[in-house]
């Protein structure tokens, strides 16, 4: 490894990447893709499985009943039980909502006596639980509606979210928007720099000269993964101060993990680079690899443990979700280092970008296709 | 020394070349001549190192089989593949050119090396622009800074694809010179392939490339003399013959004066050895009456400025109806500029425009005129991915012609142009000659009075050059087109009526090819005469 080439190869793409204005990739396009899905997405939910404690069992109660379970939105279910199976239950994550009426909940609400519904909530995915939250909300007010009852005064919804206390969906989106960034940004640039090489016919001065292929990769590589790196950072300004996020684990794993991210980010641009002659095929070609994957299966729309068959496996294939998991756990659990599942998804972010860097120094040829 | 032994090169399963053998010694300069596609590129791309064949090379104790065996040579060679600028990063400045090569080669950076750089920039005549950017350079230019960046690690061996191509007379002896010298001087093994028969003749050694194989070698003496005897002054045969120009090559006893024949004979004589005949190009006569010196053209005064600097200053040119203008001029003198003005591709400056007695103001007075014109732009702007024959009804729909007459206009150029069993065939998977009638002819259905050609031979081999020359001809005899075509062929300039020289922007000699000669006498070529005004 001659670093005077190395070193060349790195001035000649910054050069390169501030005359044509892509450097301003790695910053712009996290930025606008963080920004419009942090504010833009909310989630509609169906099929709640509500669990429903009737100690009123009264006219109106069973009306209630009835409602929910004609709902498409709640999968109701009446039982007998305490309160604290029931909580018992949704630990277990058997049930989503818990809904409780309470005795002589008819005769107060008919009299305009104040009485109050208790619903708990699991919301470890906070935009499903605030959605929840509504819909339950509309069904009492329904029911209200029917027998007159001023529902704004009368009945208070008590609604505690458990899991998830703050319950903000940034706090759910963001974190998972960074993986998604940190992935098709890299990988896009990585996949453009040599394309383009390829496309112009520059690439003749790697293919006729003494320049071996890892100098090659490591200083097309060292420049992007200089760039984003940076980027990392101002992603985490953003996260933490646009968004108010809260951070309770360790920066440095923060870091860590991110870095080793981008590594095996640039290790799928580096791939797509190989096998694409043009630059147009380049993007479209990452994107198509990373930007749905990363969406889908980051766990962020919809948890991984949820998914069963193929898509479970895909997940696991995909470096997002061993990401994912790293950073909910720096910025909304705080495990760190001390969690051996974070250590383990650490070393396998590492073996995924040396893999896939070894499979780009096999698969790159010195010559014309 | 450098051997080549039962080299084959395929292309997609397609043979490109095939058992090629030869030797180069130290210091020697090999050329490679030939038709596009004769397997030229492949057979450099091969000894470069940078495409899969089969046979072996060896270079001094080396042998390599395959590119990766190549990596160990990959530092004594110097590469240069085929295309303006193509190893060239367009938004790098000269000098950081230089010094990402210096480093990428691993130079090290001594007295002596310094002393050879600046040698190098001042010999292409780079050093006043060391902060212009690659993409703002002209052609030849970007082909002088490619040589200097091939050249900078004093290579061993010096492969050059076409080197200059595209690169003006002077130039390409500057060029000559820095390659001659660092034969002489470093021993190195030059090989390089030409398009530009005048540089042939000063090889060492002269290869000529037909469909993969090597068909004739030897010295430009050695070769011309070999086909001495089919060479004749023209004349008009039934028996199989090809006849350019005032030239008529028979492989039969013809009764007739010998010719002293060219190294661009090579390729006539041997089209004929493979009964190779070229369709005659007719066009039909056209059936308006042709009125002749008619000013179609007057410019008086363009000037063009980028930033300070002037890329055409105060030019007068005029141009009559069936007249072919000739535009020459070094690189960067200002013809593209010039004729991208008239075309209203750029704004003029200064100066003013007439076309067709009417002044151009604004682009409503141009538009009016738009089918008058047609234009054929440096690269041929066909659309790739369409048929030859989906681009020109394309084309034609663009000017508003009729499907029904489009269908016959195309029909009647392709076989009057010779393109006619290409009809179905792709831009791209076509030879650069077809290519070039094919272009001409998109730019004349819509039947204009003036045709603007900037560059259209460049790149083009010998044939298909003449024979695009004998379709201009046409056109100004039996159309009454007005042509003003730009080129860096000095023999095509004898092919126009009137020659325009541009140096630096402005216009130093507007003459009859006629009177240029009768100024200098003692001139054998035109090439001759445009050096005594460009030294």
């Amino acid at each position: 490894m001659r670093l005077r080439i190395v070193k060349a190869y790195f001035i000649k793409e910054m050069i390169e990447l501030i005359r044509t204005k892509m450097i301003m990739m790695p910053y712009l396009m996290p930025l606008l893709i963080v920004i419009l899905f942090g504010y833009g997405i909310k989630m509609q939910v169906t099929g709640v499985r509500t669990l429903i404690l009737d100690n009123d069992n009264s006219q109106i109660s069973r009306k209630m009943i009835l409602k929910f379970e004609h709902s498409k939105y709640f999968t109701t279910t009446v039982e007998n039980m305490s309160e604290k199976d029931a909580l018992r239950e949704m630990k277990k994550a058997n049930i989503d909502a818990i809904i409780i009426i309470p005795s002589s909940f008819e005769k107060n609400s008919l009299k305009g006596v104040k009485t109050e519904i208790g619903v708990f909530i699991d919301a470890s995915f906070p935009s499903r639980s605030t959605t929840i939250s509504n819909y339950i909300q509309g069904v009492v007010m329904d029911l209200a509606n029917d027998f007159n009852i001023d529902s704004r005064g009368v009945i208070n919804i008590n609604t505690r979210n458990l899991f998830n206390q703050a319950l903000r969906d940034e706090e759910m989106i963001v974190p998972g928007l960074i993986g998604m960034v940190l992935l098709i940004s890299p990988a896009i640039l990585t996949a453009l720099i040599i394309a383009r090489e390829k496309e112009e016919g520059t690439i003749f001065n790697f293919y006729s000269s003494s320049v071996s292929k890892g100098e090659f990769l490591v200083a097309k590589l060292s420049a992007i993964f200089f760039l984003v790196s940076i980027a990392i950072f101002v992603i985490f300004l953003v996260a933490s101060y646009l968004f108010d996020l809260p951070f309770r684990g360790s920066f440095f794993l923060f870091w860590l993990a991110s870095e080793l991210y981008v590594f095996v980010a640039l290790g799928f641009g580096l791939l797509v680079s190989i096998i694409s002659s043009s630059q147009i095929i380049a993007i479209i070609v990452t994107l198509m690899l990373t930007i749905l994957p990363a969406f889908m299966y980051s766990g962020m729309i919809m948890p991984i443990s949820s998914m069963s068959g193929e898509a479970f496996i895909t997940a696991h294939i995909y470096p997002v979700m061993y990401y994912n998991h790293i950073i909910y756990d720096t910025f909304l659990i705080g495990q760190g280092f001390n969690s051996p599942t974070i250590i383990s998804y650490l070393l396998l972010l590492f073996g995924y970008g040396i893999v896939l860097f070894i499979l780009g120094l096999l698969l790159l040829k010195k010559e014309i296709k | 020394m450098l051997e080549v032994k039962d080299l084959a090169v395929s292309h997609k399963k397609k043979l490109a070349i095939k058992n090629l053998n030869f030797k180069v010694d130290n210091g020697e300069i090999l050329g490679f001549i030939g038709a596009d596609g004769a397997g030229k590129s492949s057979a450099l791309n091969a000894i470069a190192g940078v495409i899969r064949f089969d046979g072996e090379i060896s270079y001094n104790e080396f042998s390599y089989k395959s590119p990766k065996e190549a990596q160990k040579v990959k530092h004594d060679i110097g590469y240069m593949p085929q295309g303006i600028g193509l190893v060239l990063y367009k938004t790098l400045t000269i000098k950081e050119h230089l010094d990402f090569f210096t480093d990428i080669r691993d130079i090290k950076i001594d007295k002596e090396f310094l002393e050879y750089k600046k040698n190098l920039l001042s010999m292409a005549g780079l050093e006043k622009f060391l902060d212009r950017r690659a993409g703002d350079l002209s052609g030849g230019m970007m082909q002088k800074l490619s040589l200097v960046c091939t050249m900078l690690h004093r290579p061993k061996l010096l492969i050059l694809d076409e080197p200059t191509t595209g690169v003006d007379p002077l130039s390409r002896i500057e060029l000559w010179e820095i390659l001659q010298q660092s034969a002489k001087e470093f021993n190195t093994i030059s090989i390089i392939s030409t398009a530009y028969m005048g540089e042939a003749s000063k090889m060492d050694n002269i290869l000529l490339f037909d469909e993969g194989e090597i068909i004739a070698r030897g010295n430009s003496e050695q070769l011309i003399e070999e086909i001495k005897p089919f060479v004749y002054d023209k004349i008009e045969t039934d028996k199989k013959s090809i006849t350019i120009s005032n030239t008529t090559y028979c492989l039969e006893n013809l009764e007739n004066q010998h010719q002293e024949p060219t190294l661009e004979s090579l390729f006539f004589v041997n089209a004929l050895k493979k009964d190779r005949l070229l369709p005659k190009l007719q066009i039909a006569k056209s059936k308006e009456s042709i009125d002749k010196n008619v000013v179609v053209m007057k410019a008086t005064k363009i000037t063009k400025k980028f930033g300070d600097f002037y890329a055409n200053r105060d030019v007068d040119c005029e141009l009559k109806s069936g007249e072919i203008l000739g535009l020459l001029g070094a690189n960067g003198a200002g013809k593209t500029t010039f004729i991208k003005m008239l075309l209203g591709l750029l704004p003029l400056d200064g100066g003013e425009l007439e076309l067709f007695d009417k002044k151009i103001k604004s682009s409503d007075d141009r538009n009016k005129l738009k089918s008058q014109i047609g234009y054929v732009s440096q690269h041929f702007a066909l659309y790739d991915d369409m048929t030859v024959r989906e681009n020109m009804m394309f084309f034609a729909s663009i000017h508003k012609i009729e499907t029904l007459k489009a269908i016959k206009l195309i029909d009647n150029y392709s076989k009057e142009l010779g393109f006619e069993k290409y009809l179905d065939e792709m831009p791209k998977s076509l030879p650069l000659g077809i290519n070039q009638r094919f272009s001409l002819a998109v730019s004349i259905l819509h039947e204009p009075k003036v045709l603007f050609l900037d560059e259209p031979t460049s790149g083009v081999d010998a044939i298909a050059r003449a024979q695009f020359w004998e379709l201009l001809k046409e056109l100004k005899n039996k159309r009454g087109i007005s042509i003003l075509i730009t080129t860096h062929y000095m023999s095509e300039a004898e092919f126009c009526d009137r020659v325009v020289l541009l140096k630096d922007g402005e216009k130093i000699a507007d003459n009859s090819v006629e009177n240029f000669y009768k100024e200098f006498p003692d001139a054998k070529s035109f090439e001759e005469i445009f050096l005594e005004y460009f030294r």
